[in-house]
């Protein structure tokens, strides 16, 4: 199952990531150039497995005019916040409805606060985040890459709102 | 230049490469592996450049050791005291064993720790190349950011390494340096630096503090920067052949900069003078030898291409190929790219302070950078030695520079990475201009705001794939795999962080050696000719990928990469690429332009055509998983597998019909069967075939529908907008209509008051008019009522006349004759009147002629008018 990583750059995608994939969290990871790809296998509860093939793209602005290529055909979306960050929470939503207007129409799409163990430096709602994922038939996670908390729970709920029939590759 | 300030040895510890990159756990053994073959090459290349720069310099420029020395001591601006003996030390050396030998290779090394003492592991290799060096001192030209906490100690290395703990021993004294007599050799007109303690050169000293408002704190500390410095000498016929085909764009540069170079051309045309002089007073050959290089890049610039001018161009080549030596690096670098031909003096400096003036009035857009570099400077090679925090000021300085310079690119991710790299090989000015000659020109169009080269260039390379590779790009097609997902990367970071240090440099050597970007190409094909077997042997798309991106970065064999790529793919050159690149260059300004003007996304026919792919392989996964998936048997070892199974069920198959054959013809049989089994693999692969160019013309069939259609949709927006300017124009006519109506009502109604105005004036003229009537009605009765007044009062007169006449008759009759004639006129209306007047003129009479008795008298000239006068007034009676 191809997915792919979106969100403002700093936000922590390739830290989920790694932390997904590797089970590591480095404070000072690299700049992401053009995407970079990992992948991971998960077992479900019904002991199905799922295959994810992650599309890390890089966050900057100009960096989107290559996302299509990496979103086109992406089964799954994750589109990552800083909940530290408005400005992040605002280029979110700007994913969203790019997705809504050119990705695939039966994509999954994840609305992703990362960064949750900085807390008392909050400045985007949980509710918001709620609303906005909500509103666009979004399942929503705030997450932290650092502690690894809900990082595995994004990528099991992720695998249970897969269509059924599409087999693990 | 930061590298000089890595020591050796805390790079072995904690798996960091030579370069103080980090190293991939899983990496680490195979470079322990490789660091001996590295040491090896190094060794075999520094003698190689050393031999071809010794002839250089033999024949093309005769260049002595006192320019050099200046040259380097210019590199220099920040050594302490030992350092300054060092060099005088190593300097009379030179002159004692004679001037001709070159000593190309200067060893810098550096411990930051003034405790440590020099490492014998970290200095086998100082040692070796010591060897083939003859005559060479040790210099550092490093940044000692004189930090408190970190005070960096230089350490100058003589060839007996015996003073190496002489000099180690000895500390920094600022005193004893400045007697040093050798100071004065410093030329520090060309290096900015600054030193607190020197007062020699209050002018550059002043531009800096105004430079670097920022750092006024750090500089109550000792600090001092080597912002710039020149190439060794050695290097100079190269950069000369580099600078010249940089000179068009460097006058263009020039022309941009002339406003706010103006005043900085001048100073440093004063420095550049007085340096002359101070040449031409301690030796004269430098002169010559200085003039000699600038009449060869003269004669450089005037030939067009520079390659054929250069006999020893192709050799060059050759030695880029096989690798720069380590430390020429950095210099070698500046040459190819032409440092020297871009560079602007104080145009750097200007930038910076522009940053710091502009912190506030900056505009939206820089801000955006400033914030992204600001983000990114930290995860740029993280943990790298090098970049403390002095390093990653500068890498912020030349960053936030170039995004001054170049609004058009401004910052792009990847850009920090370079300057990166650039500033751990030069110091800070000469890697901002570096890093300008590599995007504004090498990757011009690559970094800016849409992308538009990179995302051409992938376009091309698909299509070069799909020309060279067919089988792998078949494969990863099946795989649903787009070329550009791993290959953009690739481009984009120009493989660094994709494959070992050690090829990314190699690689960059030619690539800043050939000045275009088709090294990236060939080095591409290089790796998908290496891995690609072992990716067209992967079943699904996430192993093909991530099988190639490890094997891309433990691609340690540099030799073999960098020259498979060179050798192996020499029909890839910038003409055709420039030729594929005019192809695609339409298909992905129209997706730009699409996406600028409706928001829309990239849809190109790659996509559509994977989609399809896709589409069509989900549905026959399932089916044809049993039989081979492969269309074309690219592994051949795979296909010999499975010709028996397949050779086993055509036995169950054909066994029935085959029974009764005879047995001398078995093997004739089995002969048979391998070869029906060719055949029907043959078939089904024809079979496949013949799908895929299904698809493919139904592709290019969507294709052709979907372009007309596009067209169509954009004719009919064209039309749409005509229209609606149409209208619009329309609208603005009425509104300009209505306008003019509006005023025209107002004029009709001004006019229309007039009229009314008008009408009572008639009105009251009329009123008058009657009003006069009236009166003159009034006066017609009065004057008939006067007339017949006058009537009875003649009547009553005649009356009376005839009454006096009859008594006068009766008294005596001759006495009044003249009343009776008159009484006829008297009966005019106008007789009483007349009557009054004849009086009155009867009186006039006798006066008149008494005036005109006296004024005939003086004058006779008046007489006409008397006349004239008498005629007046006897008219009345006339026209009576």
């Amino acid at each position: 199952m191809q997915l792919v990583l979106l969100g403002d750059s700093g936000v922590g995608k390739s830290c989920i990531v790694l932390r997904f994939v590797r089970g590591q969290f480095d404070a000072t990871s690299k700049v992401t150039v053009g995407a970079s790809f990992l992948s991971q296998t998960i077992a479900l509860q019904d002991s199905t497995t799922v295959k994810f093939e992650i599309w890390d793209t890089a966050g900057q602005e100009r960096y989107s005019a290559l996302a299509p290529l990496y979103y086109r055909g992406a089964g799954v979306a994750v589109i990552v916040y800083d909940i530290t960050s408005p400005e992040s929470f605002k280029k979110a939503q700007y994913w969203v409805k790019e997705l809504q207007k050119h990705g695939s129409p039966d994509i999954v799409m994840a609305l992703v606060g990362n960064k949750a163990d900085l807390h008392e430096k909050r400045e985007v709602p949980t509710e918001d985040g709620m609303e906005l994922a909500e509103k666009n038939g979004m399942f929503f996670i705030e997450t932290s890459a650092k502690t690894a908390d809900n990082i595995n729970q994004l990528f099991e709920e992720i695998g249970k709102r897969l269509p059924r029939p599409t087999p693990p590759s | 230049m930061l590298l000089s300030l890595v020591s050796k040895r805390s790079l072995e510890v904690d798996s960091r490469d030579a370069y103080g990159f980090a190293l991939r756990p899983q990496h680490v053994q195979r470079y322990q592996e490789y660091v001996s073959i590295y040491t090896e090459e190094e060794t075999e290349r520094a003698e190689k450049w050393q031999n071809f720069l010794d002839r250089q310099e033999s024949v093309a420029e005769p260049c002595s050791s006192e320019e050099e020395f200046q040259d380097t001591f210019q590199a220099d601006g920040s050594d302490s005291g030992e350092e300054s003996a060092s060099e005088e030390d190593s300097r009379n050396e030179k002159q004692d064993s004679g001037s001709s030998k070159l000593d190309g290779l200067e060893v810098q090394h550096l411990e930051k720790d003034s405790n440590e003492t020099v490492g014998e592991l970290s200095k086998e290799k100082e040692v070796a190349e010591e060897a083939h060096v003859l005559d060479e001192h040790q210099i550092l030209r490093e940044t000692s950011l004189g930090e408190k906490s970190e005070s960096v100690k230089d350490e100058a290395e003589q060839s007996d390494t015996d003073k190496e703990k002489e000099s180690s021993v000895e500390s920094e004294s600022d005193e004893e340096k400045q007697s040093q007599p050798v100071k004065e050799a410093i030329d520090l007109n060309h290096v900015e630096i600054q030193q607190e303690n020197e007062t020699e050169e209050p002018v550059p000293e002043a531009e800096k503090c105004g430079v670097d408002d920022e750092k006024t704190q750090k500089e109550t500390k000792s600090r001092s920067v080597i912002e710039w410095a020149h190439i060794r000498p050695c290097l100079k016929s190269i950069e000369a052949m580099m600078c010249s085909r940089v000179k068009n764009v460097k006058y263009m540069q020039n022309k941009q900069q002339t406003i706010a170079g103006d005043h900085a051309s001048s100073l440093a045309s004063i420095e550049e003078s007085e340096q002359n002089s101070m040449e031409n007073d301690r030796d004269s050959e430098t002169f010559t030898s200085r003039s000699h290089s600038i009449k060869e890049e003269h004669d450089a610039q005037s030939n067009v291409s520079p390659e054929p001018f250069f006999p020893w161009y192709e050799e060059l080549e050759v030695l880029v190929r096989l690798g720069v030596p380590k430390d020429l690096r950095g210099e070698v670098w500046q040459a190819f790219v032409g440092v020297k031909a871009r560079r602007v003096e104080r145009y750097y400096q200007d930038l910076l302070a522009q940053i710091t003036d502009s912190d506030e009035s900056s505009s939206d857009v820089q801000r955006k950078w400033k914030k992204q570099i600001e983000k990114d400077i930290p995860r740029t090679f993280p943990g790298h030695p090098a970049l403390n925090e002095n390093g990653r000021d500068s890498l912020r300085r030349i960053l936030l520079a170039y995004a001054c310079h170049n609004p058009s690119v401004g910052y792009c991710q990847a850009m920090n990475f370079f300057a990166g790299l650039l500033l751990l090989l030069m110091p800070e000015e000469n890697a901002f201009w570096t890093l300008v000659g590599i995007i504004d020109d090498y990757f011009d169009g690559y970094y800016t705001e849409e992308m538009i080269e990179s995302q051409v260039d992938q376009l091309v390379f698909e299509e070069l794939m799909r020309e060279r590779f067919p089988k792998l790009v078949n494969h990863l097609d099946y795989l649903g795999v787009q070329v550009a997902w791993i290959s953009g990367p690739w481009f984009l970071s120009i493989f660094v962080n994709i494959i070992p240090w050690e090829c990314v440099l190699r690689m960059w050597d030619v690539l800043l050696f050939e000045g275009n970007r088709v090294v990236l190409f060939r080095t591409a094909f290089a790796l998908m000719e290496l891995y690609g077997p072992a990716i067209v042997a992967t079943q699904d798309a996430g192993d093909a990928i991530t099988s190639l991106q490890s094997l891309a970065s433990s691609t340690f064999d540099s030799s073999q990469l960098v020259l498979t790529a060179c050798m192996g793919y020499i029909s890839t050159n910038e003409a055709r690429l420039e030729e594929l690149r005019k192809i695609h260059r339409p298909a992905v300004l129209e997706i730009v332009e699409e996406r600028i003007q409706k928001g829309r996304v990239w849809k190109d026919k790659k996509g559509l055509a994977s989609k399809l792919y896709s589409f069509k392989h989900e549905g026959s996964i399932l089916d044809e998983q049993k039989p081979p998936q492969r269309t074309d048997g690219e592994n051949p070892d795979d296909d010999e597998s499975r010709s028996p199974n397949f050779s086993m069920n055509l036995d169950g198959a054909n066994v029935d019909s085959e029974v009764d054959s005879l047995p001398d013809l078995q093997e004739q049989v089995v002969w048979m069967k391998v070869e029906l089994c060719r055949l029907l693999e043959e078939k089904r692969s024809a079979v496949m075939r013949a799908e895929e160019l299904e698809i493919a013309l139904m592709e290019m069939v969507k294709e052709d529908n979907r372009l007309e259609l596009s067209a169509k949709i954009e004719q009919l927006e064209k039309e749409v907008r005509e229209l609606k300017q149409v209208l619009s124009d329309k609208k603005e006519q009425e509104t300009a209509m209505l306008q003019v109506l509006m005023k025209v009502e107002q004029d009709q109604k001004l006019t229309e008051d007039a009229r009314i105005s008008a009408e009572q004036d008639a009105a009251a003229q009329r009123y008058a008019a009657h009003v006069l009537q009236e009166k003159n009605e009034k006066l017609v009765t009065q004057l008939a009522q006067m007339e017949k007044k006058l009537v009875t009062a003649e009547t009553t007169l005649e009356a009376t006349l005839q009454y006096e006449s009859g008594q006068n008759k009766a008294l005596s009759s001759p006495r009044f004759p003249r009343p009776a004639p008159e009484s006829p006129k008297k009966k005019t209306g106008f007789l009483s009147f007349g009557l009054g007047w004849r009086d009155r003129n009867k009186a006039k009479q006798p006066e008149e002629s008494n005036s005109i008795n006296t004024s005939n008298a003086t004058s006779e000239v008046k007489s006409p008018s008397k006349e004239s006068k008498t005629e007046d007034l006897l008219n009345p009676e006339t026209r009576r």
